[in-house]
C-alpha cells in the first residue's frame, strides 16, 4: 500500500470522515460562507452593501474569517455569580451534541462506509439532536442573569413547540417507506420521486421545525436582541460566546443533511459506485450542496421576516405547523397503504 | 379624570389562504430585491458627491479684491471671522508703514452660513463646493492670512471617483458618476 492508500483509508475511514472532516471542517466553512451570505443577502434586500471593505474583490467574505479570529481570541470573563463548571461546559457539550446528527446519517448505500449499522438511523439521528437543546437552557439557567433565564426559558417554550413537529414530520418518510433506515428511504426517493414532491406538506412542517430549532428569523425568539440582550448567551464573552452562537449555525447545517437525505433524494442523481471516490467522496459532496442550498433557503428567510412574539410563535407552531405535520404523516402512511414508494 | 376602561377586541384572523398569500408575496419581494438589488450607498473613499458651485463651503479670500473694511468680521455670527493688524509698507510715504486690518477666519467656530460671503461689497470672498477636510489638530483649523488666501488642498478629489445623485421616478434615487466637464 502506498502512502496516499493508507493515508486515503485513515480519512475516508467513516467515524473519521464523518465526525471529523464532515462534522468539523466542512461545517465550520459551511457555517462562515452561510453567515457571509446571510449578511450580504440581508443588506442586498435592504439596499445596503454589506461587508465590504475587507476585500472587495472577494465580496467581504475574509470579515467573517475576521470574525472569527476576533472571537477566537478575546478575552472570556466569567462573572462571579455564574455557575461556574455549568457556564463552561455547556455551551462545548451544546455545539458537540449540534454536529453529531451528522455522525449517524450515511452519504452512501455501499455498507463497508455506513458509519454505523444502519437499521434504526432516522430514530437515532432525531435522539441525538434533541438533546442539544437542553444546554442552552441550562447556560441561561448557569449564567444568573435575568435576560439569560428570560431567553432560556423561551427557548423552552420553543423546545415544546418544534420537537414533536420535527419528530413527526421527519418519521411521516419512514412511515411512506415502513423503514427505519435512511438507506431505504434514499433507495425508494430514487426509485420513485424525491420526498419533497411526494409530500411537500411534511417537508414544509419539518423545514419550519428546523427553523425555529435552530432560531431562525422569524422564530428568533429566544436570542432577540432588542428585547433579551442575547437570551441565554447575555454573559458569555470570546469563544464561548462564539461557539453558543454557531451551535445554532451547526445544529442547522446537521438538520440540513438529515432534511436532504429524507426529502431532497440524498445523493440521488448519482449511484453509487466502487471505490473510495465514486463510492463516498462524491455521494457526501451531493449531499453536502443539497444541504447547503437549504441552508440558503433558511438564512434567506431573514432579510424577508421580522421576529414573532413567542406567543404568536407558539400558537403558530400548535395550531398551524402541527397539524401540518399530522397531515404529513397521514400522507405518508396513505402513500405506504398505496404502495407508491 | 381616570382613563375610561375599553374592551378592545382582538383584530380579525385572517384566513389561512390569505397568510400564505401574504408570505408568498413577502418573500418573492425579497428575491426580486436579492436579484435586483438598487443600492445606492456612496463608498465613500472611492467615491465622493460632486458638489454644486452654489455650495456654501470653505471660505477663501482674494486679497486683492478685499478693502479692508471688516464687514464679514462684524457681520459674522458665530465670531469665526476677526480682523488682524499687519503692518505693510506705505506707498505714499516711501520707508514708513501703516498698518491694515485683514480677515482671518477660525474654523473651530465657524458655522457655514456664508453671510461673510454675502456681505462683502467687492465680493472678495468665495465658496469653494466641498468640505470635507480633515485636519490632524484643533489649532490648524484656526487659519492665518496666507492659509486664508488660497484654496485649501482637497485629497479626495484626487483619490476618489465623482458622482451625483439623481431622483429616477422607477427605482427611486439612482447614483451617477458626475461629467467632467459639468459643474
Amino acid at each position: 500500500m502506498s502512502l496516499v492508500e493508507v493515508l486515503a483509508s485513515i480519512v475516508f475511514y467513516p467515524p473519521i470522515y464523518q465526525l471529523v472532516i464532515v462534522g468539523l471542517i466542512v461545517t465550520l466553512g459551511v457555517v462562515i460562507i452561510i453567515l457571509w451570505f446571510e449578511r450580504k443577502a440581508t443588506a442586498r434586500v435592504q439596499r445596503r452593501l454589506g461587508p465590504y471593505h475587507v476585500a472587495p474583490k472577494l465580496a467581504g467574505m475574509p470579515q467573517l474569517l475576521a470574525d472569527l479570529l476576533r472571537y477566537a481570541f478575546q478575552e472570556i470573563i466569567i462573572p462571579r455569580t455564574v455557575d461556574r463548571g455549568v457556564f463552561i461546559t455547556a455551551p462545548i457539550i451544546a455545539t458537540v451534541l449540534s454536529i453529531l446528527p451528522i455522525a449517524v446519517v450515511p452519504f452512501t448505500s455501499i455498507p463497508d462506509y455506513w458509519p454505523i449499522p444502519m437499521d434504526y438511523s432516522v430514530l437515532v439521528a432525531l435522539a441525538i439532536s434533541t438533546v442539544s437543546p437542553i444546554f442552552l437552557v441550562l447556560a441561561g439557567w448557569a449564567s444568573n442573569n435575568k435576560f439569560s433565564i428570560i431567553g432560556g426559558v423561551r427557548e423552552a417554550f420553543i423546545i415544546t413547540a418544534y420537537e414533536l413537529i420535527a419528530i413527526l414530520s421527519i418519521l411521516s418518510v419512514s412511515a411512506a417507506t415502513l423503514s427505519f433506515n435512511f438507506i431505504d428511504i434514499v433507495n425508494a426517493q430514487m426509485n420513485t420521486a424525491w420526498f419533497i414532491i411526494l409530500n411537500p406538506i411534511a417537508f414544509m412542517a419539518a423545514f419550519l421545525a428546523v427553523l425555529m430549532s435552530t432560531s431562525g428569523f422569524p422564530f428568533e425568539i429566544p436570542e432577540s436582541e432588542n428585547e433579551v440582550v442575547a437570551g441565554p448567551f447575555t454573559e458569555y464573552s470570546g469563544i464561548l460566546y462564539g461557539l453558543n452562537m454557531g451551535a445554532a449555525y451547526m445544529k442547522r447545517f446537521a438538520f440540513s443533511i438529515i432534511l436532504a437525505v429524507a426529502f431532497l433524494g440524498g445523493w440521488s442523481p448519482l449511484t453509487p459506485g466502487e471505490g473510495i471516490l465514486y463510492g463516498y467522496l462524491l455521494p457526501s459532496i451531493v449531499v453536502i450542496i443539497k444541504a447547503f442550498i437549504l441552508m440558503m433557503v433558511f438564512s434567506f428567510l431573514r432579510s424577508v421576516y421580522g421576529r414573532y412574539r413567542l406567543d404568536q410563535a407558539l400558537q403558530g407552531a400548535w395550531r398551524l405547523v402541527f397539524p401540518m405535520a399530522l397531515i404529513g404523516f397521514g400522507i405518508g402512511i396513505i402513500e405506504a397503504y398505496l404502495g407508491l414508494t | 379624570m381616570p382613563a375610561r376602561p375599553v374592551a378592545k377586541a382582538l383584530p380579525k384572523r385572517r384566513g389561512l389562504f390569505e397568510g400564505f398569500k401574504g408570505n408568498i408575496a413577502a418573500i418573492s419581494l425579497g428575491v426580486k430585491y436579492l436579484i435586483d438589488p438598487k443600492r445606492f450607498t456612496l463608498i465613500y473613499p472611492n467615491e465622493y458627491i460632486k458638489l454644486d458651485p452654489g455650495y456654501r463651503g470653505f471660505i477663501v479670500l482674494e486679497k486683492k479684491k478685499c478693502i479692508n473694511c471688516s464687514s464679514c468680521a462684524r457681520i459674522c455670527p458665530a465670531a469665526a471671522m476677526k480682523m488682524i493688524k499687519l503692518p505693510e509698507p506705505d506707498p505714499r510715504h516711501p520707508g514708513k508703514t501703516k498698518i491694515k486690518l485683514w480677515p482671518v477666519i477660525n474654523y473651530q467656530r465657524c458655522i457655514f452660513c456664508g453671510y461673510c460671503v454675502d456681505v462683502c461689497p467687492t465680493e472678495a470672498l468665495y465658496h469653494v463646493p466641498y468640505h470635507d477636510i480633515v485636519y490632524e489638530n484643533l489649532a490648524e483649523m484656526d487659519w492665518d492670512l496666507e492659509t486664508f488666501t488660497k484654496p485649501p488642498d482637497y485629497p479626495t478629489a484626487s483619490e476618489g471617483m465623482p458622482v451625483k445623485y439623481i431622483v429616477d421616478e422607477e427605482r427611486g434615487l439612482v447614483k451617477v458618476k458626475a461629467q467632467e466637464g459639468e459643474q
